[in-house]
């Protein structure tokens, strides 16, 4: 048994950082130095850290008071909400992303957004809106278990030593779920960088427009430029090892997976 | 005198946990023990009084304010937890001052306060460590300082004594009747341990199902228990003052003119405690390995429920538990002369405070 699993782990290694090396060694350096300076792919870069950005900070934003709520609250319906709150980490993104199409592009609240001048379907505002879609449950998740590894007798404490629910709330339980923050943040961040199913259902894969790393792979691999398609992975690669080695270091008490 | 701290018919409904009709008045400067079994409520009622739960029905009046719906930081009122809830994040310094900052004290007086209570502590040597590098004591001493710094009406002590070791247990004691000492806190203390009680209570009150059953000075509580309840509840509860001196391997007690053995390597003055069933009666003396055995009179023989506690004079009360059967077939009534054996293993020594 011992050398069968130690046998098969060494294996699963191997093959991991096999395939991966592989793709990153496929371009010669000078040709992905190249395809990194390529306008296209400069482009793709920028957008996606633009939106994975932007989309991060909402999902923070929005995740941290609700997971805090799910932690501390009771209140009726809470085992549905937490359902149905979470219920995007399971659903395939391609079907959020065309639930997504539908309530911005048939429904009358959809239509009076696009009015009100927030236009979404195929636009870089869609992106932002399918990675917080799609990531929200992730941060709400980490930051649940974060805030519930919190005793609430720490926030009894500070308020008899005068705090507000708000001041008990900032001073305290946050810098105490500071490691589950940083790694949900973390997460959440490389998730939208790699986004792809939903964004295309929703902002499409328009060249120079909606291209993020993830559409730029799938755009440039359709049209036969291995090379960039290669540029654009890689870039991916290091954004996952970078995100995996944060989350490492800090999920020690956090518990996110 | 005006009460500190009057809880007037509190009733509060938490889950399976509750508080029904609860009555109580702590005396300024007492030292107020609360004891109880596991899920008689002894924590509600303190974070009640904290302010993190609201009552039902029924007041809480500290001072001459009513405090029953105010925020838990417009209470005055200090909480201190078994398990020190510490903020891991702040340093000693910053945890005792964390109370300072938020009444916005200045930092030069910030500073001042922090250091006059960590001398008063004795834990200023420990300010810029962080709370996970100290020893449960000095935890717990931290966790007292971040609460008095704020010069509190009323201290709440949640099971202090129950995460520490018996020596830490032993400091504690003497530290809180220190700080009670010189600064005049009101302190309500829950506890489990009966050697808080016996060092440290002007009163203690019994708690049970949400309710106080009966309160008073222990000893009137010890040697007059309300119900059946009570008197099992303390019956662990022989507690013998004395001066103990080394012999040999054990300690010789001495209380009013009688002596006893006790296990123990402990001198000075002492409280002894010892369980009533340890302690076994007969009419003639005998041969036995037990340490101890003292001719007595019988003063009082109490029914409780299948047993029956028989209070001693051999020069100092003593209660033994025994069966019905057994005190039948010793035929013991008031004024018996009897001899109570009990080994030196049995008796529990305590060191007393001051």
């Amino acid at each position: 048994m011992r050398r069968v699993s130690l046998g098969l782990t060494a294996l699963m290694f191997l093959v991991i950082s096999g395939i991966l090396l592989g793709l990153v060694l496929y371009s010669p350096l000078p040709v992905l130095a190249g395809s990194l300076a390529n306008p296209e792919i400069r482009f793709a870069i920028l957008l996606s850290l633009a939106t994975s950005v932007a989309s991060t900070c909402i999902c923070i934003a929005v995740a941290v008071p609700v997971a805090y709520a799910l932690a501390r609250y009771a209140f009726p319906g809470k085992r549905i909400a937490t359902l149905v709150l979470t219920l995007p980490l399971t659903l395939p993104p391609l079907v959020a992303g065309i639930a997504l199409l539908l309530f911005f592009g048939t429904t009358p609240w959809g239509k009076a957004l696009e009015n009100a001048g927030f236009a979404v379907i195929f636009t870089p505002l869609g992106i932002i809106v399918a990675e917080v879609f799609v990531n929200l449950p992730y941060m709400v998740r980490i930051m649940r278990s974060a805030f519930a590894a919190v005793n609430p007798r720490f926030e009894h404490v500070a308020k008899t030593l005068g705090c507000t629910d708000s001041g008990a709330f900032f001073q305290v339980a946050l810098p105490m779920a500071r490691h589950g923050l940083i790694a949900g943040t973390v997460i959440t961040w490389a998730k939208a960088m790699g986004e792809f199913g939903a964004v295309l259902m929703l902002a499409g894969a328009t060249t120079m427009r909606t291209e993020t790393l993830p559409i730029a792979l799938y755009l440039n691999i359709s049209t036969g430029d291995v090379d960039r398609a290669v540029a654009a992975a890689t870039i991916l690669i290091f954004i996952a090892i970078a995100a995996l080695c944060t989350v490492e270091y800090f999920d020690s008490d956090a518990g996110v997976f | 005198m005006a009460a500190m701290l009057s809880v007037e018919s509190l009733s509060v409904l938490l889950g399976e946990f509750q508080l029904r009709n609860l009555s109580l008045a702590v005396q300024p400067g007492e030292y107020f023990i609360i004891l109880g079994p596991t899920g008689a409520g002894k924590t509600i009622l303190l974070e009640t009084i904290a302010g993190i739960h609201q009552p039902d029905r029924g007041r809480i009046i500290l001072g001459s304010r009513e405090i029953t719906r105010l925020e838990p930081r417009e209470r005055n009122v200090g909480i201190v937890y078994q398990d020190y809830m510490l903020f891991p994040h702040l340093t000693v310094r910053e945890n005792i001052a964390f109370g300072l900052k938020q009444q916005q004290v200045p930092k030069e007086g910030r500073r001042r306060a922090v250091e006059d209570i960590s001398t008063l502590l004795r834990i200023d040597h420990l300010l810029d460590r962080y709370p996970d590098t100290l020893s449960g004591g000095e935890q717990q001493r931290t966790a007292l300082a971040r609460a008095l710094v704020l010069k509190p009406c009323i201290l709440l002590l949640d099971e202090p004594m129950n995460a520490l070791d018996s020596r830490s247990r032993e400091l504690l004691r003497h530290t809180l009747a220190a700080i009670q000492k010189q600064t005049g806190t009101t302190i309500v203390h829950i506890t489990h341990h009966f050697e808080d009680v016996y060092l440290l209570a002007d009163r203690i009150a019994i708690m049970r199902d949400g309710c106080i059953v009966q309160a008073g000075e222990p000893s009137n509580v010890f040697s007059h228990p309300a119900d059946a309840f009570v008197a099992d509840f303390l019956c662990i509860a022989n507690l013998i003052r004395g001066v103990s001196t080394p012999a040999g391997k054990l300690a010789r007690i001495v209380t009013n003119g009688q002596e006893f053995f006790a296990a123990s390597d402990i001198s000075g003055r002492v409280v002894a405690t010892l369980h009533p069933e340890d302690v076994i009666l007969s009419r003639e003396p005998f041969a036995s390995s037990a340490r101890n055995c003292l001719e007595g009179t019988v003063r009082e023989v109490i029914p409780v429920g299948s047993t029956v506690r028989v209070v001693l004079d051999v020069g100092f009360p003593l209660t033994a538990l025994l069966t019905r059967e057994s005190c039948h077939d010793l035929e013991l009534g008031a004024g018996s002369r009897v001899f109570a054996t009990f080994k030196a293993t049995a008796v529990h020594v305590i060191a007393a405070a001051g």
